[in-house]
């Protein structure tokens, strides 16, 4: 598809760069969305693997004027300077490797499960992006050794703190939730506190790496 | 300082949200009929940011430490005192009288505005209770709140705001992802009259009725806003309200217009739904509508 600058009711605009993941797509959305936030300071924005969501006030910022500026950011390409997020960190998460769904992923991967701990551990991921939860930061990519679809019926209760694998991707629940991606260890690294002066512990552009212990 | 002697089924303090975390997977939460809070707030004097109580299920009764103006909204809300009056205007309550919020059978979510508004800490930004991430807790009877300063007297009450009619009829723009569906979907959507499901509650209203076949293929997650309707792969869509995750991976057939998000979460289970489509210049002349009205209740104190 080509990029684009679409409504998203009156008060919000979203941009599409791709259909599907690329990891300098992600970058780029993100891009996109620090310079919305902090740059030009129109509203919040929320960068995902391949859009970015740019809100603003449409009684102060006309809605055109808006797509003016998204569309402009658009314009600068992929090259476009980052700004706000500050540097990405290195962040280590303690990691007990006895998930219940740690034998059968193993066993869809036709791997033992000593080998799929040492390819989710071996391996560094980058923070793509936060949703779903307060500090739920999307994480990837999985060695493609490691076959984890989406269960197909998502469980009612997740822990806080479980460590999941689906899809490419991997994650750590920050919070107990209903949740659907694949429980093969946990944490005891909190990941979201309301009172800390910065709520997440991850951040997008962070890199993460899984230790077991 | 509030004092509660009776909390409703489930009552929360909330403000407009909570939208300085949202690319943290904060959702906004706030309140789920933003325009009856407004309403309120503005009956009161308040500034448009104050905090006030959502209200499920009353009775709610309480009494305040010092005398304020007190507002009620939504759909179907009296207030009483030893009189009762309706909602949406503002009364006069004195110094330790006790003033009960009443609803009706078809109030999903009643909003209390008091002069000064809620002055809980302030939690990222924003007053708004979001339960399931502990931001905030339930109110229970027996809670005291502290109150904002005001200086309204009794002169400042009998202001009125009109009702909004929840009449079953929402304005909504079309997309983001509309070109997406199968062509005719969007007019299908458009001509439909939908039902609520009873598994409707603030982070979303589910509809049932014909289902839209959702587009072939894999959307990529995106980030959301309240008023945004999912449609999943069932085809039974979702209006997304205020405790929306930030983030939504079913495609957006339609996103309903900020004025009418209330027209939306209002409405009880069984009762039916339609969405009128209006293009933006329609929903920011509704916006401006709401925002002179509300204005000019303000400025008349």
């Amino acid at each position: 598809m080509k990029p684009r600058v679409v409504p998203f009711g009156e008060g919000a605009l979203l941009v599409e760069l791709a259909d599907e993941f690329q990891e300098n797509v992600v970058g780029w959305a993100r891009a996109i969305a620090d310079n919305w936030e902090t740059v030009l300071a129109f509203g919040p924005a929320v960068p995902a693997y391949t859009t970015a969501l740019l809100r603003f006030d449409p009684l102060r910022l006309a809605p055109t004027e808006a797509e003016r500026a998204a569309a402009e950011l658009l314009a600068r390409g992929e090259f476009i300077t980052r700004a706000g997020n500050g540097p990405p960190r290195v962040i280590q998460v303690p990691t007990t490797y006895d998930g219940p769904d740690l034998a059968e992923t193993a066993e869809g991967s036709q791997l033992s499960v000593d080998q799929l701990v040492a390819l989710h551990a071996g391996r560094e991921y980058t923070a793509y992006f936060l949703g779903f939860l307060p500090g739920f930061a999307y994480c990837g990519r999985l060695d493609p050794r490691i076959v984890a679809p989406r269960l197909a019926r998502p469980r009612e209760r997740v822990p806080a703190g479980s460590v999941a694998v689906a899809d490419g991707q991997t994650a750590v629940y920050p919070l107990t939730s209903p949740g659907g991606w694949r429980l093969i260890g946990r944490t005891d690294l909190a990941m979201f506190d309301a009172g800390a002066a910065e709520p997440v512990r991850i951040r997008a552009g962070d890199r993460l790496r899984f230790v077991p212990r | 300082m509030i004092r509660i002697s009776e909390s409703g089924v489930r009552s929360t303090v909330q403000d407009r949200g909570r939208f300085g975390h949202l690319r943290s997977g904060v959702p906004p939460a706030g309140a789920a009929d933003p325009h009856a809070l407004a309403a309120a707030n503005a009956l009161v004097g308040n500034r448009a940011d104050a905090a006030g109580i959502e209200i499920i299920g009353t009775p709610f009764r309480f009494t305040c430490d010092d005398s304020r103006l007190v507002a009620v909204t939504g759909r179907d809300v009296s207030l009483a005192t030893r009189t009762r009056l309706d909602g949406w205007g503002s009364v006069f309550v004195r110094a330790g009288q006790m003033v009960t919020v009443h609803s009706g059978e078809r109030t999903r979510f009643a909003y209390l505005a008091l002069s000064g508004g809620i002055a809980t800490p302030a939690v990222l930004g924003s007053r708004a209770t979001y339960l399931p991430a502990g931001l905030g807790a339930p109110l229970r009877a027996g809670d005291t709140l502290p109150l904002g300063e005001a200086d309204a007297g009794p002169e400042d009450a009998g202001r009125l705001i009109a009702p909004t009619t929840y009449d079953g009829r929402a304005r909504a723009m079309a997309g983001p992802h509309d070109d997406r569906f199968e062509a005719g979907a969007l007019e299908r959507f458009f001509a439909a009259t939908y039902v609520i499901d009873a598994a409707s509650d603030r982070q979303g209203t589910r509809l049932g009725g014909a289902p839209i076949a959702s587009p072939a293929g894999e959307l990529q997650s995106c980030g959301v806003v309240a008023g945004a309707v999912q449609v999943p792969r069932g085809g039974a869509p979702i209006v997304l309200l205020a405790d929306h995750q930030t983030t939504g991976g079913y495609p957006v057939i339609a996103t309903v217009i900020a004025v009418d998000l209330g027209k939306v979460a209002q409405r009880m289970p069984g009762e039916s739904l339609r969405f009128y489509r209006v293009e933006r210049d329609e929903a920011l002349d509704a916006l401006r509508a709401e925002r002179r009205a509300l204005d000019g209740v303000r400025i008349s104190a």
